[in-house]
C-alpha cells in the first residue's frame, strides 16, 4: 500500500515537518536502544532507553561556549547545518509504506551527495574550533569521508544499474529501488549470481555505516582516548545538543537507506490489509527493520572490535571493502548479462 | 596520508595532565608532523603527595600501612618492599609461613593488576568490550583478596616481621575456586586479546623497543621482559617464598616464538603472567608450612625492635609493573631517618621517548599505557618555586645527590 | 570469525544476563537524596550491596568500658586518627581520618577495638555523630 504525500507545497511542508519530527524522535529512541544493545553485549545493564532524551534536554538547556580563537559564525552554524542536512536526507528516503516526501525531486545520487553534508558540517565546525585536537579530528573526518565514498558509490551504482538492466524505468529513484509502489525489489530481479553480488554489497554497506556515523572502529575523528572527542572537543551546550540530534537523525537515515536498498519488503505486499492498517503495519515493520540494521551495522561492529588508525580506515575501505564492492558489482554485471532469473 | 603530510607544517599537541587517554596526571608535549610524532617531551611531577615526608614522622609499624597507599593497584608490593628493608635493618626473622602468605597475596595482586591493565589497554584502543570483560574477570581476584585480607584495595596484610592474618584451611576452597576460574578463562582471554585482528593491526610493530634499548634505558618488569630481557626480581634475587617455587621470567617468545618488543608483546607478557601467577599460588598452597605468621605478636615489642634498629637497607620486590625498591635508614629513633621509594614506573618512563617517536597520534594512548604507568607512585619530588616548576638537569641532580650523601654521612 | 573472536562472544553475551551489580538501584534515580529519603521511610527498597566477607574491615567499633587508656592504639595508628582524651583517659576515633587498617584492633591489649562491616559511610559533615567514635 502506498500513500502519496502529494506534491503541492502545503503537503511538502507538512511532510517535511513530520519527517523532521520523526527523524529526531526516532533518532533519539534508536540511540537509546542502540546503547542498550551495546550494554547487553558487554554484560552491562546500560542507561535507560530514554537517556538520549535526557542528555539532549540537558545539553539544550546549557550555555554554548565559543572558544576564544574559534570563528564564531562558522562554529555556531555547523551544528545547525549538520542537523538540517541530516533531516534533508530523510526527505528523499522511503519510510515504510510512505514514499519519500521529495520523491520527484531527487534520486539516489543526490542522497549520496547529501550524506557528505553533515560530515562536511562537522569538518567545518572542527576547523572553526581553533583547537589542535579538533583540527586533527577534522582532517581525519575528511580522510574517512573520502575512504568510504568508493565502497558506498559502488554499492549504490550496482543496484541502480541492475535495475536498469532489468528494464525498470527510473532506476536511480529510491522509490523505484525500494519497490514501494511496484513491489519489485532488487532481490526479485536478480538471479542466483546477482543475489550473491547483492549480499556482498549489503556487507559493504553495513561496513560503510559505522564510518558514515563515526562509530568505533571508525570513530577516529572523535577518538575519545586520543583526541578527547576530536572535532567535537570544543562544542558544548546547545551546539553539542544539535550535533547529538544530527547524529541520531543520521543514524536513522543511514539505516533507512540500507533498508530501502536491501530490505525493501513491506508487509502489505503479502498480507491483504485495509489501507490504513497497511500503512501502520508497514511502518511498524519498517521500524523493526531499522532496528535490525542498527543492531548489526552499528552495535555489533562497534562493540566487537578496536578502533582503527586513520591509515587503516583508508586501506580497509579502499582496499578490502572497495574490492568486495567491485566483486559484488562483477557478480551483478555477470548476472545481468547472463540474463539470470527475475520476473521481467 | 604520509605522502601529503610531508608538506604540512609541524604543530604542537599537548596531552595531559588531564586527558581521557591518561589515567594519571602527566604532561606530554608532542611535536606533530601531520599524524606522525616528531618529538616528545614529558613532565611528570603533577601528583606529588609527600608520602615519604609523612613516613619520616611515623614509626615503621605505621608506615607499613602508608605504603599500601603509595599505589592503588600494587600496594602490597610497596608494603612488602618496605617491610623487607626494615626487617633487614632490625634483623627480624620472618616466619616461613608468613613468606607464603605474602607470596600468595603478592601474586593475587599481580593477577588483578595485569587484568586491570589489560582492560585499560583495550579501552585505549577503543575496544571497550574487552575493557568490561577484563575488569569483570578481575573482580574475582578482588573478591578473594577481600575475603583473605578484609579489604579489596588496601590489603593491610603485611606487617614488619610477618603478616597480620593467616590463611586457614577452610579458606582454601575459596582460593582454589578462584584459581580454577582463572584457569578456565585464561584461554578465552588469550584468544580475545591476542587473536583479534583489530588489536593485532593496532599493536604489532607499534611502540617498538629493542632488547638493547630496554637494557640501556634500565627498564624493568613486563616492559623489559616484552623486549626479551630475562629479568625478574622474583627469580633473580628471590624474596618471600619465591626461592622455593618453580619460577622463570615470562618472555614473549614463549608464546609467539619470537620477540618483537612491541605493544603486542607487552600484552602477551602480561597475560601470560596472569597464568603464571595462578600456577605460583597453586604451588604456594601446596607447600605452605605450618607455624606462626608474625615474628612477634605484641606490638610494643615490634615497635621497640624497630626503634632499636640502626643501619640502612634496601627492600626489592617485583611489583606487577616491575622492580619496586624501598631504601630505609634507621638511626635509633622511632621514625626512619630516610625513606626513599623508587616505583617501577620511574625506571620505565624514559622508554616513552623512544617508543613514541615516529608513531601516529592514534598510537599515543596505547603506547603510553603499554608500560602500565603509575604516576602517583612515581612522583616523589615536585619543586615549585614562585609558581614555576624548576627543571633539574643531570648536573643539578648529581650535585644534589652528592650533597645529600654527605649530609647522611655526617648524621651517622 | 576467527579474526574477530569478540563477535561470537558478544552475541552470546547478548542473550545472557548482564553482570552489573544493581546496587543501589537499577537506574540512577532522578534525585538521589529523595530516593534515600524514601528508602529511609520504607517506601522504596534498596537493592542490597554485595555481602561483605567475614573479618571485613569496616567502620571502627570502640568499647570504652573495656579500654584502659594505654594509648597503644595511638602509637600504631598510621593515620593519626585516634585522639586521647586526658580527662576521661579514653580515646576518640575520627572515622573520616581512619584508613581502616585495623592495626589498632591488633595492638589493643584488652581488645577494646573492633571493625564492623559497615562501609556506607558517606556524610556531609566530617564531625557528625556518625563520623566520630568515642
Ligand atoms: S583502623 Fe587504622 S587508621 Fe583506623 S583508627 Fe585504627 S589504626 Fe587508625
Ligand atoms: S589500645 Fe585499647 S586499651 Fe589502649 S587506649 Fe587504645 S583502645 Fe584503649
Amino acid at each position: 500500500m502506498v500513500m502519496m504525500l502529494g506534491m503541492d507545497p502545503i503537503s511538502i511542508i507538512g511532510g517535511t515537518v513530520a519527517v523532521a519530527l520523526f527523524g529526531i524522535l526516532a533518532g533519539l529512541v534508536f540511540m537509546g536502544v542502540e546503547r542498550k544493545f551495546a550494554a547487553h553485549m558487554q554484560a552491562r545493564i546500560g542507561p535507560p532507553i530514554r537517556q538520549p532524551f535526557r542528555d539532549v534536554a540537558k545539553l539544550l538547556s546549557k550555555d554554548s561556549i565559543v572558544p576564544e580563537n574559534a570563528i564564531p559564525l562558522l562554529f555556531n552554524m555547523a551544528p545547525v547545518l549538520a542537523l538540517a542536512s541530516s533531516i534533508v536526507i530523510l526527505l528523499y528516503i522511503p519510510l515504510g509504506g510512505f514514499l519519500p516526501v521529495l520523491a520527484g525531486y531527487g534520486d539516489l545520487i543526490l542522497v549520496m551527495y547529501l550524506l557528505t553534508v553533515p560530515a562536511l558540517a562537522l569538518v567545518a565546525g572542527g576547523f572553526a574550533s581553533g583547537s589542535p585536537y579538533a583540527t586533527v579530528g577534522s582532517q581525519r573526518e575528511m580522510v574517512t569521508m573520502m575512504s568510504y565514498e568508493l565502497p558506498l558509490a559502488i554499492a549504490v551504482i550496482a543496484i541502480a544499474w541492475r535495475l536498469a538492466a532489468a528494464g525498470i524505468a527510473d532506476p536511480f529513484s529510491l522509490a523505484t529501488i525500494a519497490g514501494t509502489a511496484t513491489g519489485i525489489t532488487i532481490w526479485s530481479v536478480a538471479g542466483p549470481l546477482g543475489i550473491i553480488g547483492f549480499v556482498l554489497l549489503l556487507i559493504v554497506l553495513a561496513w560503510v555505516t559505522p564510518a558514515e556515523l563515526s562509530r568505533v572502529p571508525c570513530d577516529t575523528p572523535e577518538a575519545e582516548t586520543e583526541l578527547c572527542g576530536g572535532l567535537l572537543v570544543e562544542y558544548s551546550g546547545r551546539n553539542l545538543g544539535l550535533f547529538y540530534l544530527a547524529q541520531g537523525v543520521k543514524t536513522v537515515a543511514m539505516a533507512a537507506l540500507a533498508v530501502a536498498l536491501f530490505l525493501p519488503w513491506n508487509i502489505s505486499w503479502y498480507v491483504a490489509l485495509s489501507p490504513n492498517a497497511a500503512l501502520v503495519a508497514d511502518f511498524a515493520f519498517f521500524l523493526l527493520k531499522l532496528m535490525v540494521v542498527i543492531f548489526f551495522s552499528v552495535s555489533v561492529i562497534r562493540v566487537g572490535m578496536a578502533r582503527f588508525r586513520i591509515t587503516h580506515v583508508v586501506s580497509i575501505y579502499w582496499g578490502y571493502l572497495g574490492g568486495l564492492g567491485l566483486l559484488g558489482l562483477l557478480c551483478v554485471v555477470l548476472d545481468a548479462s547472463l540474463g539470470g532469473g527475475g520476473m521481467l | 596520508m604520509s605522502e601529503d603530510s610531508k608538506n604540512k607544517a609541524t604543530f604542537n599537541v599537548p596531552i595531559g595532565p588531564v586527558h581521557p587517554a591518561l589515567k594519571e596526571p602527566i604532561l606530554f608535549t608532542f611535536k606533530m608532523d601531520g599524524e606522525l610524532v616528531e618529538e616528545v617531551d614529558f613532565a611528570p611531577g603533577k601528583c606529588h603527595r609527600g608520602i615519604e615526608w609523612m613516613g619520616m614522622r611515623r614509626n615503621p609499624v605505621q608506615i607499613v600501612h602508608l605504603t599500601d597507599r603509595i599505589c592503588g593497584i600494587c600496594g602490597v608490593s610497596h608494603s612488602l618492599a618496605f617491610a623487607r628493608a626494615v626487617e633487614q635493618i632490625a634483623e627480624i626473622e620472618v616466619p616461613e609461613r608468613a613468606h607464603y602468605v605474602r607470596t600468595i597475596i603478592a601474586e593475587y595482586e599481580r593477577l588483578q593488576s595485569h587484568l586491570l591493565w589489560a582492560g585499560v589497554a583495550a579501552h585505549e584502543l577503543g575496544f571497550d568490550t574487552l575493557f568490561f570483560l577484563a575488569w569483570r574477570v578481575r573482580e574475582e581476584s578482588m573478591d578473594v583478596i577481600e575475603y583473605l585480607t578484609g579489604n579489596r584495595v588496601n590489603y593491610g596484610i603485611v606487617q614488619v616481621g610477618g603478616v597480620r592474618r593467616d590463611f586457614t584451611e577452610d579458606q582454601f576452597p575459596r582460593i582454589e575456586a578462584s584459581l580454577q576460574y582463572y584457569e578456565d578463562i585464561a584461554a578465552k582471554l588469550l584468544k580475545l586479546f591476542l587473536e583479534d585482528k583489530t588489536i593485532q593491526i593496532r599493536c604489532k610493530q607499534c611502540g617498538v623497543m629493542s632488547k638493547r634499548e630496554a637494557l640501556e634505558l634500565c627498564t624493568v618488569g613486563p616492559t623489559a621482559r616484552a623486549s626479551g630481557v630475562a629479568m625478574d626480581v622474583r627469580s633473580d634475587s628471590p624474596y618471600a617464598a619465591y626461592g622455593d617455587l618453580d619460577i622463570a621470567p615470562v618472555l614473549p617468545h614463549h608464546y609467539l616464538g619470537l620477540t618483537n618488543g612491541d605493544v603486542y608483546d607487552r600484552i602477551v607478557v602480561r597475560l601470560l603472567e596472569v597464568v603464571q601467577s595462578v600456577d605460583l599460588i597453586r604451588q604456594c598452597l601446596a607447600n605452605m608450612p605450618p607455624g606462626e605468621v608474625l615474628w612477634e605478636k605484641k606490638y610494643p615489642k615490634i615497635l621497640a625492635a624497630c626503634k632499636k634498629a640502626t643501619g640502612e637497607a634496601v627492600g626489592r620486590v617485583e611489583a606487577p609493573r616491575g622492580e619496586c625498591l624501598h631504601y630505609v635508614r634507621m638511626d635509633g629513633n622511632p621514625s626512619p631517618q630516610t625513606w626513599k621509594v623508587k616505583a617501577s614506573t620511574y625506571s620505565n618512563q624514559l622508554s616513552w621517548l623512544k617508543m613514541l617517536k615516529g608513531e601516529q597520534i592514534a598510537d599515543i594512548p596505547i603506547v603510553v599505557a603499554s608500560i602500565d604507568p603509575c604516576m602517583s607512585c612515581t612522583d616523589r619530588v615536585a619543586v615549585v618555586r614562585d609558581d614555576r616548576t624548576d627543571i633539574l638537569t643531570k648536573a643539578d641532580l648529581h650535585r644534589l645527590s652528592v650533597e645529600k650523601t654527605r649530609r647522611l654521612a655526617q648524621w651517622s | 570469525m576467527s579474526f574477530l573472536p569478540a563477535i561470537p562472544e558478544i552475541l552470546r553475551q547478548f542473550l545472557k544476563r548482564p553482570a552489573t551489580n544493581i546496587f543501589p538501584a537499577k537506574y540512577l534515580p532522578p534525585s538521589v537524596t529523595k530516593y534515600l529519603q524514601s528508602v529511609q521511610e520504607g517506601k522504596t527498597s534498596i537493592h542490597p550491596p554485595v555481602e561483605t566477607p567475614p573479618n571485613f574491615r569496616g567502620k571502627i567499633l570502640y568499647d570504652r568500658d573495656t579500654c584502659i587508656g594505654c594509648k597503644l592504639c595511638i602509637r600504631v595508628c598510621p593515620a593519626n586518627a585516634i585522639e586521647f582524651l586526658p580527662e576521661t583517659k579514653r580515646v576518640r576515633i575520627y572515622v573520616t581520618q581512619c584508613i581502616f587498617c585495623s592495626q589498632c584492633n591488633d595492638a589493643c591489649p584488652v581488645d577494646a577495638l573492633h571493625m564492623s562491616d559497615e562501609f556506607l559511610l558517606a556524610d556531609e559533615d566530617r564531625y557528625s555523630e556518625n563520623m566520630i567514635v568515642e
